[in-house]
Order: C-alpha cells, then structure tokens, then sequence
C-alpha cells in the first residue's frame, strides 16, 4: 500500500561526468541540478516547488572528492558533509571539517553536499563563513566553458550562478595556519546556527580574519576588527594575545555584525545575539592563537 | 540516552529475566507491534488506502480573528477534478461541536476565531488539485484585532457567544488572614507546548451502503469522536463507525475534528472514499496545544521553612474554544500547592477565551505548569531562609492521610518523602574528566561552541503529582470482553492503543489470569462497546480492571465444572502454562483438554467510585487516585551563551505496582524526554495569534543528543488499593515533574531566576558584574 498516489515520473537524468551533466541542463533549460536533496527535497515535498525534470549529479565522481593545485585545495561540490568531517578531511582544512560536522543529524550529514550549501545560501549555511573567511573561490562549469570568482560574489549575488551553470568545485588555500569554526545553536542536539564564527590566523598575509554566519543574508566579514587584532599581534613573536584583548575583539565583532540603531535601545533578542557572537569570536581567536 | 534501573528489588530481578519468553504481569512482555514498527510496517492512517478514493484539503483561516463577509466557491467547484467543496452551509446536522462544551463550528461561518481554522473543504481526484481548488475558495475577511493576551480577555469583546471566561475557580481553603514570617513571591510563565506527534494527522472516510460512513483515523477516543461525527452529520451514532488505525503518537486527544468532520461530510456528499494527510504545518494549526500560563504566587513559610500559606492566581489560555480547558483549570487550582501540606490556600484559577491557537489536553495539563511555579517558590524560600532545596521540601512533604487544598483526604499511598530522599541521595553523575574534553559532551552540542571554563553545573529538584483518570464526577467506565478458544485467548476493548503499551497490558492479564500464552487483541472500533479516551493513565485502570475481571469470569467458567467433578472449590485450582492443576497435585489436566472444543466468553465492566466536581470555592472530592514523582536534575550551563546541557535526569516514582517493568522505563524515559522538550526548546510561538514556524525545523523537539541519561533510582510499589492490581498509571507525572526540575537546576547552577518556560538562552546567561 503507498501512501500518496504515485507522482507522475518525474524526468531524471543521471549524468557520470561534468560535462554530460551541462549539456543535460543546456537540453532541458527547466531542469534543476539536485545534488543531496536536503534542501531541494523539502522544497518539493511541501508543494513550493515542482520541477519539471531534475538533473542528479550523485554520479559525478569527478566532483565527490578533492584534489591539490599549486597550494590549494581543489574539492568538489559533491563532497557530502560526513565525508568533510572526517579525520583526513579535518587535517586539511580543520574549520570547513568542524562546520560540516555541526551541520544537522548524521542522515542529513551522509546526504548533504558542500555544492547544495553553496547554491542554497541559506543564511544558516554553516559551510558559508568558513568559505569567506578562507577566500575561497568556486568554479562554475556552463555551457560556455568554465569560470571562477570568488564565493562571496556568488553569495550576495554580485554575480550569481547563470542558467545552465553547475558549481563544479571549491578553491581553498592551504593555510598552515591556525582556523576555528563556532557554532551556536542554543540547544545540544543538532540544530541551525543561531550564529557562527569562522575564524583564520594567518600569518603568511599577517592577517585575522574572522566571518559570522547566520545572523545575516549572507556572512558578514568585520574587517575593521580584524585589522585591529591583527595590529596586536605580535607576528614574529609568540602570536599570543592577552584575554582582554580577545574579549575586546569578541565585543568589536558584535558591535560590528550587530550595529546599534541610532535613537533606539537593542532589543532583547539582539542584546542575546549580540553577546553570542562576541562570546563565539572571542573563543574561536582564543582557540586559534592557543 | 540510557536509562539504568538500579537494583535490588523486583524491578532489576525481573529484567534479569529467567530465559523463556515472558509472560504475565510484572514481566517484562515485549510489544508485539515494536518489530513492525522498528521496521516501517506498521500501517498507520496514512498508509490506508481505498478503490476510487478522492483527496481532501481543507481551507483555513489565514487570521486569528476577522469576520467572514462572504466565501464564494465557484472557482473551486468549476475546477476540472473537484468532486465537492463544502463549508457550514453544508453540515447536515450540529453546526457547532466541543469534547465538553459545544462551542466550536464544524466550519467557521460568521467570524473566524483562530489562525488556521477551518472554512471549507475539498475532494478532488488528486490531492494537488484538492490543495489548488481550497486555494481558490474565496473569502472575504473583515480582518478584526486579535484578542491575544489572555489578561486582556475579560475586560474584551466577546470573541464567543458564551463570552471569554470558560471557567473561574476561587480556591478557599483555610484561614485567609495567616501569614508567615518569610514571604516570597513570583511571576512564572509556561508557554505553548505542542504534542508534536511524529505522524501527522491522516484519515480515511468510506461511506456505507446504509448511507452512513466509516472514519478510518488515529482516534484516541473512538466513541467520543464517533458521537461528535454523528451528530455533524445528521446521522444516529450507530450510522458513524470509527475504527482505529495505527496511532502514530499521542499526548492525549489526538486527532482533529476540523480533519475528520471535513473527511466524513466529504465521503457522504460524494459517495466516494475520501483520505486525507495534513501537511505538518496544518498539524501544527489545526489540533490543541498545552494551555499557555501566567502563574502569581506568594509563599509564606515559618522560620523553620515550614509552608503557612500559598496564595495564587493561575490564568490559562485556552484559545478559541472551550475543549478540555475546564479540567486542566481543575488540576491546575487543585495542584496549585503540590505534594506539600500547606494549612492554607488560596488561588484564583480562570481559563479565558482568546485568538490564539486551540489549547487543549495535552499530558499533565495544568499540573505541568503550576509545578514549574510551585517548585520555583520552593527555591525561593530556600534560598531566602538559607536552606538546602532539597531539605525545604522535605520538611512540607504530603503524605498519606493528609488533605488536599480541594478539603479531599489522600487516601491512596502518597509516598512523597521516600521518592524525595531517594533521589537526593542518589549518587551524582561524575564530573567530566577535565583532561579528556572529547569525553565531555558540552552544552551546544558535539561540535559547539562549548567551553569548559564557561561551563557551570547546577542540581535542582522538583516533586510532581497528577491525578488518574478523569475528574469532576466524569463517569470514567470502560467495556471489555475477553474469549477463549482452542488454547487461544482474545481481548476485544475498545481501549486504543496509543504506544502507551495497552495491548501488551492486556496481554499480560490474561496470560496471568487464564494461564495461556497465546493472546490476541483485536483493534479497536465503535462497534465494540465504549471504553473511553486513552488519557490519563485510564486505560492501566479501567480498561486493565475490565480485562481483567472478564478473564476471571472466563477463567470460573472453565474451572467451574472441573471443581464441581472433583468437589473442590474454583481457588484450589491453578492455571499455568495451559495446564491447569489443584493444589494437591492429584488433579492435573490441560487447559484445552477442559475446554474441549468449546470457546468461553465473557464481558466485564470497570467503574471506579464516583467523584465531585469543584464546588464554588474549588471545593471536593474531584479525583478518584493521584501519583506522584521526585526528579532531580543535573544540568551542564554555558553561561555566557546560555546554552543548557541536562547530564542527568534521576527519577523517583510512586507506581503501586509494576506491571511490566519494560513498558513502564520506556513510559518514563518517553515523559521526562517530554518535560525536557517543554523545559529547554518547545514553544510554538504565535505572536498577534498567527503561528510562526510551524514545523519541525521552527519547532524543534529534543533529540538523543539533547535527552539525558535517565536514572529511576526508585520505584515505590505500595499498592493503591482501590486500584485493579493496585497500579498506578506512569506516563504523566515525569512530564509534569521534570520541567520544574531542570529549571531548577538551571536557577541552581546561573543564579538566575528561570520563572519562565521554555527556558531561553538568555535567561540561562550569567551577565558579568558590572564594574
Ligand atoms: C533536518 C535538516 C537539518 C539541516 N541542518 C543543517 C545545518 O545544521 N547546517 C547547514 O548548513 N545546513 C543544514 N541543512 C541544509 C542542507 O542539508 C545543507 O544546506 C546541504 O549542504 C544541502 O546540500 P544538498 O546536496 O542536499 O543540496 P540539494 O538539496 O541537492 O540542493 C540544494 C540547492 O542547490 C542546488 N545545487 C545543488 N548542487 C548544486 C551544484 N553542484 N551546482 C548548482 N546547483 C546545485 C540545487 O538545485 C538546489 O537548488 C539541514 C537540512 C535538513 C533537512
């Protein structure tokens, strides 16, 4: 016995390579590329959205796993979050590694991709501060070759995905360098990020930098507050800070991502979130410089 | 989670086992629905189907509150696919319906008075076309302020005909002039818990040659929903049959009429089968919440810590429509004190009318919330006279013999004390390991942001109380009949299954009764004589007592006639393991061998003593059997982002009796994991009465990461003996304790208040003293 009445079969192409999968979106214009299916699936399910035909890249092997070109990391937009989490993965790029492992219950985790995270932008996306604090860029494989740009240009839509085009892969320097990513969710069980921090110590470009994720559209980069802390550290030294000096950090991050409103007191919730992301920026730079 | 069950004692023994499948009671007998259900075959509403079925939808209120000028169908009707479309002008029968009070329209006509309420309905020969066509239904709305703040309710316009107060008790017990030499007072607040069950409602309608209709649903009250469907319909109730499918989750009246009357008037309009599955978000709007509550209380108490007096005043929203309120404002003004003996009382309760979602029974209605009160007042007195938590309340512990504020004498075992010490001496779960922090689940989580040096742990307790079975004088019967055959016995009760672990209940008595292994229980239906709502732990009660009696006068009428050949009275005689034997051994024979091809049946009632309603000061003898429950709650706080850990929940209960010990450890588990829902993360939230987020994504549930270890470190088994086997139902008071008990831990461990549930973030934060 099912359940519902059997959907009209909807059309799905299983393409094996990058290019089958291109030419099958440049042949059906109205099919969607579904990877995972975390987010698209949901959106099916609850009547938002009924996509004439969908184009499955589950089988692209080129892009489930990740390669290494002149001192980055080339990874493919397949790479489920389970697989990003794993020691091998971590050892690479620790902070992409602990943001997939946040990222929802275990199920979800074995299906969901770094590329469905991306095209989502979801502003909980818990892989998005990390990509900006790293300056990651994507590769766009379309119909009229291949492009890359940089991920934040994608993720406030200064240049968004064209139709026809797939994200084929993440670009991410290989930092030897300290990188945290917090999350908070206010409970312990697997939950979306109330906010989160992405934090990158870097000391070959003598830089902090640090993203917040989900408490706005898009993750916000305080630049002034990295510069600060930046100017504290001591780069040829210890690259120590004092805890004043982390919590002060963790304070001018929040001020910064979580503005005050001339004229107006806070509002309670924004007061709550705004010490959230002061205790989580404090932390990660605290972890980072340890 | 794990739950452990400390020994010695029957409990541990039992769980041993001896080898051999389990049988009888105390044992621990296995659901026989656990493997199809671990397995995802177990067929629920959902999965019903039926030849040429038609699709329902139903139109709701996209407003809290607004006056319907006019609703046009046409579009929807002309719809290619559209088989019918109904709203009030098609409800043959009652236009208005309610569980205690009939308050509530099938279908909205004149005034809508909720977010979500029913307008109209559909069937279509798709359910995508049934959705667009309900969509296409126009309304027109004369949209009108919400009435959303319950303390605005009285002095506002009538949202109802029967105006905005459902019911005011003014409970007086005692001297209103005494006072005590410490006073403390607070303000509490318990938010919207849903029931959240795992499965949406579902249903299917079929209608009947005879020109009634069959309603396929997850029903928890199959005769009470059968009388309401009647009754809309036009039709006499023995037209209406509802049979119970797969209950997938229940906390107490499960189902929503404004899903099944749709469903029945569909099914009778187009003579076809109608199913239909709400969305989870139609879930959310369409069925009763717990009651929202703002609790005042002042506590006097002695020097010594001895309580005087307790004044509160309890308002609880109800929402639209009456429903179950009038017995949650019952428990809730009678409970309002707890398991203390306090000389006098004195609280105003009032359930007010407003256009927030439907509150209705839900679990532990009204104990809940006042416990997360009562047991913050507790603390506050602690605190206030320097004493131990756990030690103000074991100074005030109520007992066997003592009365409540209703001026009712406790006359079942009310062990408060004993649970009390059992769990504040029980041993407390270890700190982490500092140097190992990946042993250390920190509160937010796995991979969190959770420091160990921002990390506080706090212990709190909570004694909770519940009462059994209905109150107020309802007449709390239940019918059951139980046959035997061929070795084989069968239970036919209407009792519902509802994963309360009934049908392995009544499994074990007849296996203890008539000695046989093999026993079936037939599902339930309306064709089956009432046996009333499984809530309340009724169905351990009167439905177990039924059961039981029809199997004793099964098991007289087999014997019967053995004795009378032997000359030996029916008690000398033993049934086990089908072989039925006397005391003295020389009679041995087989239980089908006595039957020899006959099959024995027998119908039995179970009516427990009459009850009182509260009288005009919140007066009388309301409840026929209470339980009770200690928690103490060990909590892990970050305190700087307010994020709450619970390491461990440790469970005392007052059981009388433990009937499977298997069942009974789930039911707690299940209860405590519910009362950490509502404690740390369950609230729907309504702002201007429209719900916001109603799914599982905006609502979240705990998981196995968020649950904690559950320790029962005692199960007090004093018999209750007006009780059948003396046991006393388990699932509702771990709910209604372990709230107040991890809020208190909360208080315990930040220095914070915590009067308000569910606990927020920011209430769990420890503010920096300000230079
Ligand atoms: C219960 C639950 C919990 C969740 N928890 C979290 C969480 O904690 N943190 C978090 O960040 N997310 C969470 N998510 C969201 C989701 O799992 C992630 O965003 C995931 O990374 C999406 O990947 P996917 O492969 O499943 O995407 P899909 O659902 O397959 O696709 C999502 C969108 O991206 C497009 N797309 C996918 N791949 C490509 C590609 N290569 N090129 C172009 N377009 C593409 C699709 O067309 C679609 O529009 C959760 C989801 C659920 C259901």
């Amino acid at each position: 016995m099912s359940t519902y009445a059997r959907q009209e079969a909807a059309n799905v192409t299983l393409p094996s390579s990058l290019d089958e999968a291109v030419a099958a979106l440049a042949d059906m214009p109205s099919a969607v590329p579904v990877a995972g299916g975390t987010d698209l699936m949901a959106s099916v399910n609850s009547g938002l959205l009924r996509p004439a035909a969908l184009v499955g890249l589950g089988r692209i092997s080129e892009i489930r796993g990740w390669q290494y070109a002149d001192g980055a990391a080339l990874l493919g937009a397949g790479l489920t979050h389970a697989r990003m989490g794993r020691p091998d993965f971590a050892a690479l790029i620790p902070a992409l590694a602990a943001a997939a492992r946040s990222a929802g219950p275990p199920q979800i985790r074995n299906a969901g991709t770094l590329g469905g995270n991306i095209a989502s932008a979801a502003p909980t996306g818990d892989a998005l501060p990390v990509l900006a604090a790293l300056e990651a860029s994507v590769i766009l494989a379309g119909p009229d070759g291949d492009r890359e740009l940089p991920v934040s240009h994608l993720l406030t839509g200064m240049d968004p995905l064209r139709p026809g085009e797939l994200l084929a892969f993440v670009r991410i320097p290989l930092l030897h360098a300290p990188q945290t990513f917090l999350k908070a969710t206010g409970r312990t069980g697997p939950g979306r990020a109330v906010a989160s921090v992405a934090l990158v110590v870097d000391p070959a470009r003598r830089q902090v930098r640090c993203s917040v994720g989900a408490v706005a559209p898009v993750p916000l980069r305080p630049l002034e507050a990295e510069q600060w802390v930046a100017g504290l550290i001591d780069w040829d030294g210890e690259r120590t800070l004092a805890p004043e000096a982390c919590t002060a950090f963790g304070e001018y991050v929040a001020a910064a991502c979580i503005p005050d409103q001339p004229g107006v007191e806070l509002p309670p919730a924004a007061v709550q979130l705004r010490r959230t992301v002061a205790a989580l920026s404090r932390r990660a730079l605290g972890r980072a410089l340890a | 989670m794990s739950s452990i069950i400390e020994g010695p004692g029957p409990v541990a023994e039992t769980l041993a086992g001896e080898g051999g499948e389990p049988h009888g009671i105390g044992e621990p007998v296995p659901s026989t629905d656990a493997l199809p259900k671990a397995q995802g075959t177990y067929p629920y509403a959902a999965d019903l189907w039926a030849e040429g079925l038609l699709w329902a939808a139903v139109l709701r209120s996209p407003y809290p509150h607004a006056r319907i000028v006019r609703i046009d169908t046409s579009d929807a009707v002309a719809m290619p696919g559209v088989r019918a479309v109904v709203t009030h002008e098609d409800v043959p029968g009652d236009a208005m319906h309610g569980r205690k009070v009939a308050d509530r329209p099938v279908f909205a006509h004149d005034v809508v008075r909720h977010h979500g309420e029913p307008i109209a309905a559909v069937a279509a020969d798709h359910p995508d076309t049934a959705r667009l066509a309900a969509a296409a239904i126009l309304v027109e709305y004369e949209v009108r302020e919400p009435v959303t703040d319950p303390e605005k309710a009285f002095a506002a316009e009538p949202l109802h005909p029967d105006g905005n107060l459902i019911r005011h008790i003014p409970l007086q017990f005692g001297d209103p002039e005494a006072v005590g030499e410490v006073v403390v007072e607070g303000l509490y607040r318990v938010g919207r818990q849903d029931p959240a069950p795992i499965g949406a409602e579902a249903g299917l309608a079929v209608p009947r040659p005879d020109g009634g209709v069959e309603l396929y649903v997850a029903s928890t009250d199959p005769h009470a929903d059968r009388d309401i469907a009647a009754a809309c319909f036009g039709l006499e109730a023995d037209r209406v049959k509802v049979v119970v499918t797969g209950v997938p989750g229940a906390m107490g009246d499960r189902e929503d009429s404004g899903i099944q009357l749709p469903l029945g008037l569909l099914a009778l309009r187009t003579g076809c089968p109608v199913k239909f599955v709400a969305t989870r978000e139609e879930s959310f709007l369409g069925h009763a919440h717990r009651h929202p509550t703002l609790l005042r209380y002042r506590h006097h108490a002695d020097a010594d810590g001895r309580l005087v007096k307790v004044e509160a005043q309890v308002l609880l929203d109800a929402g639209a429509y009456a429903d179950a309120s009038s017995d949650a404002l019952a428990a809730a003004v009678a409970f309002a004190a707890g398991p203390y003996v306090v000389p006098h009382v004195f609280v105003e309760g009032w359930v007010v009318r407003t256009n927030n979602p439907p509150s209705g029974h839900v679990r532990g209605e009204g104990a809940v919330q006042v416990c997360a009160a009562y047991e913050g007042q507790m603390d506050k007195l602690a605190a206030k006279l320097g004493l131990d938590p756990a030690e103000i309340r074991m100074r005030n512990v109520l007992a066997t013999g003592d009365l409540l504020p209703t001026g009712q004498t406790v006359t079942c075992p009310a062990p408060v004390g004993e649970l009390l010490k059992a769990v504040r001496d029980a041993d407390l779960p270890p700190l982490p390991d500092g140097d190992d922090e990946s042993q250390w689940l920190l509160p937010g989580g796995v991979s969190g942001a959770g420091e160990p040096g921002a990390v506080r742990r706090g212990v709190g307790y909570a004694l909770g109380m519940v009462h059994l079975l209905g109150a107020e004088g309802a007449d709390e019967v239940s019918t059951a009949t139980v046959r035997i055959h061929d070795g084989r016995a069968t239970v036919i009760c209407a009792a519902v299954e509802t994963g309360q672990g009934f049908t392995t209940l009544a499994r074990q008595i007849v296996q203890e009764v008539l000695g046989v292994d093999d026993v079936r229980v037939l599902p339930s239906d309306t064709d089956q004589p009432p046996a009333g709502p499984a809530a309340r732990g009724r169905h351990t009660w009167v439905s177990g007592g039924a059961v039981e009696r029809a199997a004793k006068m099964v098991r007289t009428q087999l014997l019967q006639p053995l004795a009378a050949k032997f000359g030996m009275s029916v008690e000398l005689l033993t049934i086990a393991d089908g072989k039925i034997t006397s005391y003295d051994g020389v009679l041995s024979t087989t239980v089908a061998e006595t039957l020899d091809g006959k099959e024995l049946w027998a119908t039995a009632q179970c009516r427990p003593h009459p009850t009182d309603r509260l009288d005009d000061t919140g007066q009388g003898d309301a409840f026929v059997g209470l339980t009770f429950c200690a928690v103490r709650a060990v909590v892990d706080v970050d305190i700087e982002l307010g994020a709450v850990r619970v390491v461990e929940l440790a469970v005392a209960q007052d059981v009388g009796r433990v009937l499977n010990p298997r069942q009974l450890a789930a039911r707690i588990e299940a209860g405590v994991t519910q009362g950490l829902g509502l404690a740390l993360m369950e609230d729907l939230r309504a702002p201007r009465g429209i719900v916001k987020r109603p799914n599982l994504t905006g609502y979240p549930l705990p998981t196995a990461l968020d649950a904690p270890d559950v320790r029962i470190v005692k199960l007090v088994e004093e018999r209750d003996v007006v009780a059948p086997f003396g046991a006393k139902a388990v699932s509702a008071v771990p709910v209604v304790t372990s709230p107040a008990a991890i809020a208190a831990a909360v208080r315990a461990a930040t220095g914070r208040p915590v009067n308000r549930l569910p606990i927020r973030p920011q209430a769990a934060v420890v503010k920096p003293p300000t230079p």
